[in-house]
């Protein structure tokens, strides 16, 4: 079966320096990847270029099986596929609703159909009712949640987290680690960036870490790669 | 003080009163500031955001270009706008000298570069995570720059009041282009310049605490909507 993802020599460079560098690797559909590493690893730059947000320098990234191009209006199309969080999410000024309705309203989802997929989303978070707050008022948790719904509500096929679960308080990390460890069953790959992958683990995740920009450890091989 | 105090009361009674051309002043000051700053704003804010959100040769050139252009005296644009609508000039056959028109173009090209700067200035000041969320949920490029547009409403709006309090407040340009025509193309600031050349202060008076009661008046509108 055709993985979600193949990277191919995938390489970013800043100037001089170079922040990533993965010869291969591949996701299946569905699954479950850990990313780990220390900061300044690469793993915001590779979430980034996954999620066709950043351009590799060097390298091919397939995506279900077609190589990803880097142009306008094909670039739109893959994006509305995948949903990257990240660790600081950034809520829109307006409400919770509003926030949620985003990607809908982008895609020319109103009305009716859109606020029973938002109210759903905001229910799977926790915050059912939250809907007339405003968005940057909240607390810390909530606001990662409401970032959280705000992906969920378009039904990505591929939700990317950089660290959902720095700075949130203990109970909203309970909601959201609830939440993303079900989303593999119903065939959504999750990705997920963080420092400790035995707090938010389950049985079927993968492993993958990186350390100065190179995999030291690729998903289900099980031992650590030599150090090139 | 004497004299100052009766100029004031006699200004008071002007307003009081409201003679003819004092109110024929205001409202040509008001009608070609509204116009050329609506102008200026279509002008300089997608310029502001086209420097601001790409990348090209010779940026940082563009940009000192663009922050010269915020010092060029108004009766520069008088002399060039001049020679351009003049009898003899490539659009002299439009009509527009000593026309309210011409007022403001050359208001307009006054403000633009100080709306683009700031306009800029805004962009480069917003959040780095705007344009990336819009994009991660699906926004295409114009809906992304739109919502970030949206994010930095307030400094795009303190943009274009600078570049009204500069279109309302010149004299160059609106004594060049409109000639100072009593009943036509007179504006609060040529009058003032007139009436005081002439030692008649009570009306310059009258006319000052009406420009003041403008400037004012936009700011505490802008105050409101801010904290609405």
């Amino acid at each position: 079966m055709e993985p979600l993802y193949r990277l191919e020599a995938v390489g970013k460079r800043y100037g001089e320096k170079e922040v990533l560098d993965i010869p291969g690797l591949e996701i299946r559909e569905g699954s479950f990847h850990f990313l780990t590493g220390p900061n300044g690893s690469g793993k915001t730059t590779l979430l980034s270029i996954l999620a066709f947000l950043l351009r590799p320098t060097s390298g091919a990234l397939y995506y279900a099986g077609r190589r990803v191009e880097w142009k306008g209006e094909t670039l739109v199309a893959l994006r509305r596929e995948v949903t990257l969080l990240h660790q600081s999410p950034y809520l829109f000024d307006g409400t919770v609703f509003s926030n949620v309705a985003y990607g809908l309203k982008v895609r020319g989802i109103d009305g009716g159909a859109g606020k029973e997929r938002i109210d759903k989303a905001l229910k799977m978070v926790g915050l059912e009712g939250f809907g007339d707050r405003r968005a940057r008022a909240l607390s810390g948790g909530e606001m990662q949640r409401v970032a959280l719904a705000r992906a969920l509500v378009l039904a990505p096929r591929a939700l990317l987290l950089d660290e959902p679960l720095a700075n949130v308080d203990r109970e909203s990390a309970e909601v959201i680690r609830g939440v993303i460890a079900g989303l593999p069953a119903r065939g959504t790959t999750v990705i997920m960036a963080t420092h400790d992958p035995g707090r938010a683990g389950g049985q079927n995740d993968e492993l993958i870490r990186l350390e100065e920009g190179r995999i030291s450890r690729a998903p289900s091989d099980g031992r650590e790669w030599e150090k090139r | 003080m004497d004299f100052l105090l009766d100029s004031l009361r006699a200004a008071l009674h002007l307003i009081e009163m409201r003679d003819p051309a004092f109110c024929h002043a205001v409202w040509t000051s008001l009608y070609v500031s509204f116009w050329s700053i609506i102008l200026a704003a279509l002008l300089g804010i997608p310029a502001g955001l086209a420097v601001g959100l790409s990348d090209f040769p010779l940026k940082r050139t563009v940009i000192t270009g663009l922050n010269s252009l915020m010092a060029v005296p108004t009766v520069l644009i008088g002399l060039l706008v001049y020679g351009f609508i003049s009898r003899q000039g490539p659009f002299g056959g439009f009509g527009l000298l000593f026309t309210p028109s011409a007022i403001i173009v050359g208001d307009a090209l006054l403000a633009a570069p100080i709306v683009a700067n700031l306009a800029l200035s805004s962009v480069r000041g917003a959040h780095a995570a705007i344009l990336p969320t819009a994009m991660t949920l699906g926004g295409d490029r114009l809906q992304s720059v739109l919502t970030l547009v949206s994010e930095v409403r307030f400094s795009m709006m303190a943009a274009v009041i600078a570049g009204f309090g500069r279109v309302v407040s010149e004299v160059g340009v609106a004594m060049m282009l409109g000639g100072n025509i009593l009943g036509y193309t007179r504006t609060m600031t040529t009058a003032i310049a007139l009436e005081t050349s002439k030692g008649e202060f009570a009306l310059g008076i009258a006319l000052g605490i009406v420009l003041m009661a403008v400037a004012l008046a936009v700011n505490v509108i802008f105050q409101f909507l801010q904290r609405k």
